[in-house]
């Protein structure tokens, strides 16, 4: 297959950590706080669509518009409980809370979920894409036959709205601006008359909704466990990173380039090094760092 | 709450922190470490220190002897833990029926390694020097490889249902020299290793008329060891590999590589890794239409698998090891008092690993790790009374006679290298399930292992 068949690959892996890497980042610019139990809100959204898929009656639009809203619930539930009274000490005792807390809801999750993992009853379709030219150059062919499922689709798909959907919080209304206001400057927020735990409350609301949604997405294409989020943790973090921490458009941004690149880099790295993949994401991360430290998107996106 | 005084965090800081958060992350995923059954910690070991190899009854025997029994509470291999743990169980209220080795009690305490290494390393040391664990019967070929030296230097005997690595073939066992520990290796194992299931299964594909090959398995030790056995027989007998790929576990989609591999020419392609990966790698399959004929490792003979991956799986096959143990009735009975645990390929080796250590305690007549080491190899080779449980094993050696236990995944006739040898099941995937299709015979497939070699 070719490059083509490979882009398209990667998007969809993009897309999956995108969504994810949007809240993690959001917490990171706004709270101020590195959140590594995010991966496990992720786990918690997936078992809530599970949950709901097969309660209630209806499509899995349905589940997943449920994994969105109890995301959203139970990520100010544990803010409440575990973020906000600590919220003056700073941010390492909160990446430390966040790391304990990631394990206790992880292992809370494996006994109350079980050890087996579950699966969503979906079907899925395939579109192929047959007698397109294979346009070689050197030993590649950029284009050739290749395939869409109805499940990537979904998930691009999800993707963009949550794109567009973010892009519009940010730049159209009120919540937005003071998100990006805070995320400048609290102290001058404040100042300004930005209710600025509201404005907090709000991120971590924002940010459960999107791990909802990334949960099902992620668990629709692999299984319900408690490691369902946490085994794209790295990814996430690498993406937010990447991209430049603090800035949804870098997430964006950094998560479809980790995605090409472990598409590309299995595709055509030597038979003996294609479960190295993950490894040549995270070299072009080091060398995206050492060239411009702040992240791929970092400045330009404070500047807007 | 005032936020003013939370200080921003700068890049260099946020890297940093991110670093060693990730690693304590990291280290933080490995479960829960406690142990699901915990026995009173018991005084089992070390009681006497004799090298007695004859039938001593055990003057000074103990009142409790405790088994130690690191498994995969969680991981990626927690479905196959419940039948294991059930023939565990089941071993040890048998056992214990029959009057206990040495006429003490037998414990067992279980302690969970999610197949991590580092955590096998702690639970090994926890069982020994913490629950006086006088052998332990588990740990997967994924902790012992990398443990190997330190679970040398432990010095006490672990007689394990999981390990299938290639690693084991000639590593382990007593060197078929009983009484001379000096060149002993620590490790004895109650399946049949993957040199000879997969050996099976490569002698069945090309049976099948399957001359070329293509493979995609993770990148662990396990799933690499089922391949490389795999791979030996195969090429041995004139097959050949047109494409093989290697992917990390627990990806979103394995698009990229079924690509890869599938622009290559093959008849079939083997896919060893584990459950919840595959399902995800062969759902990718299916959804992409590539065809051809899948072959599976051992333990992705899972009813899940078919339900998640739907019809286009039908007519895949897995070679596991077989269930063609002498005793595997009386096993059986047993076991299904005890529980209601499907039985898997690992769950008839699990009860064998504790009958013929609980037999080589009672010949030994104590419980010091040495003294175990040195008759695990006499109570299950050679020429004495043939027994199918530990209650005929004691019976005979209270009255001299020397004894070989017959096990229920196979003879348990342990080799030089502390391995055994037994018959590989062919299995394959219908609507209702994996069946049972053929069996290739223990000794077919022995003649394709070289003597000395495993």
């Amino acid at each position: 297959m070719g490059l083509l068949q490979e882009i398209i690959f990667g998007l969809v892996t993009g897309s999956y950590i995108a969504i994810a890497a949007i809240g993690f980042t959001l917490i990171y610019g706004i709270v101020n706080m590195i959140n590594f139990a995010y991966g496990e809100y992720i786990s918690i959204g997936a078992f809530i669509g599970f949950l709901a898929a097969n309660t209630l009656p209806g499509p899995l639009p349905v589940a997943v518009v449920v994994a969105m809203i109890g995301g959203g619930i139970v990520s100010i539930i544990l803010a409440r409980g575990f973020f906000t009274p600590i919220n003056h000490t700073g941010p390492v005792p909160m990446l430390l809370t966040s790391i304990g807390l990631g394990i206790v809801l992880r292992n809370g999750l494996r006994l109350v979920g079980g050890r087996s993992a579950r699966y969503f009853e979906t079907e899925t379709s395939t579109f192929q894409f047959d007698a397109i030219p294979d346009l070689p150059v050197g030993p590649v062919d950029l284009l050739g036959d290749f395939f869409v499922t109805s499940e990537q689709l979904v998930v691009v798909g999800s993707a963009v709205a949550v794109f567009a959907s973010i892009h519009l919080l940010l730049t159209r209304t009120d919540v937005g601006i003071a998100m990006r206001a805070m995320g400048d400057d609290e102290s001058l927020a404040r100042v300004r008359g930005i209710d600025t735990q509201l404005i907090r409350d709000s991120v971590w609301v924002l940010a459960g909704v999107l791990a909802g949604l990334a949960g099902v997405l992620m668990a629709v294409q692999t299984n319900v466990s408690a490691d369902t989020g946490f085994s794209h943790i790295l990814q996430i973090l690498s993406a937010a990173i990447l991209g430049g921490a603090g800035s949804p458009y870098g997430a964006i941004l950094g998560a479809y380039v980790i995605g090409l690149v472990l598409a590309v880099s299995t595709a055509f790295l030597p038979s003996s090094m294609t479960g190295l993949s993950s490894a040549v994401a995270f070299v072009i991360l080091i060398a995206v760092l050492l060239v411009k430290p702040s992240g791929i998107a970092g400045t330009e996106v404070r500047e807007a | 709450m005032p936020s003013d005084i939370t200080e921003r965090v700068d890049r260099r800081a946020f890297l940093t922190l991110a670093g060693s958060g990730g690693i304590a992350g990291l280290s933080g995923c490995i479960g829960f470490g406690g142990d699901e059954e915990s026995g009173d910690g018991g005084d089992g070991s070390g009681s006497d220190g004799s090298d007695s190899d004859g039938g001593d009854s055990g003057d000074d025997a103990p009142d409790t002897i405790v088994f130690g029994q690191p498994g995969a509470l969680s991981g990626s291999f927690d479905f196959l833990q419940p039948g294991v743990s059930q023939a565990a169980d089941a071993a040890v209220r048998h056992i214990n029926e029959a009057g206990g080795p040495l006429g003490a009690e037998l414990e067992l305490v279980r302690r969970d390694t999610a197949v991590d290494p580092q955590e096998a390393r702690t639970v090994a040391t926890q069982l020994v020097e913490n629950d006086n664990a006088a052998a332990i019967v588990g740990l997967f070929s994924s902790e012992i490889n990398p443990l190997w030296d330190y679970l040398q230097d432990l010095r006490t005997p672990i007689v394990t249902p999981w390990p299938g690595s290639t690693f084991l073939d000639t590593r382990g066992g007593d060197k078929g020299t009983p009484s001379d520990v000096s060149d002993d290796e620590w490790v004895w194992r109650t399946v049949v290793g993957d040199t000879v299931h997969t050996g099976g299964s490569a002698v069945y594909a090309l049976e099948e008329g399957f001359e070329t090959l293509g493979i995609i398995n993770g990148n662990t030790e396990g799933e690499r060891s089922y391949v490389d056995g795999f791979l030996s027989v195969y090429e041995q007998n004139g097959g050949t590999v047109a494409e093989r790929v290697e992917v990390e576990l627990g990806s979103s989609s394995y698009q990229s590589a079924l690509s890869r591999l599938f622009d290559a020419d093959f008849d079939a392609f083997l896919v060893s890794m584990p459950q919840e990966s595959a399902i995800t790698a062969l759902s990718d399959w299916s959804d992409g239409g590539y065809g051809r004929q899948p072959i599976l490792s051992d333990t992705l003979a899972q009813q899940a698998v078919i339900d998640q991956v739907g019809s286009d799986l039908h007519g895949a096959w897995v070679a596991s090891p077989g269930r063609s143990g002498p005793s595997y009735d009386t096993f059986e009975d047993i076991y299904n008092e005890e529980g209601d645990a499907e039985i898997n390929g690992w769950t008839p080796p699990s009860w064998d690993s504790v009958q013929v250590t609980a037999l080589a305690i009672e010949r030994a007549g104590s419980t010091n790790p040495e003294a175990i080491q040195k008759n695990l190899g006499p109570v299950s080779r050679g020429e004495g009374t043939t027994v199918s449980t530990f209650a005929e094993g004691k019976e005979a050696l209270a009255n001299g006679e020397e004894i070989t236990y017959r096990g229920a995944a196979t003879p348990t006739d342990f080799t030089e290298h502390g391995n055994v040898f037994g018959s590989v099941t062919i299995s394959t995937a219908e609507s209702g399930g994996f069946v049972e299709t053929t069996e290739v015979a223990a000794e077919d497939v022995r003649e394709y292992v070289a003597e000395g070699e495993y």
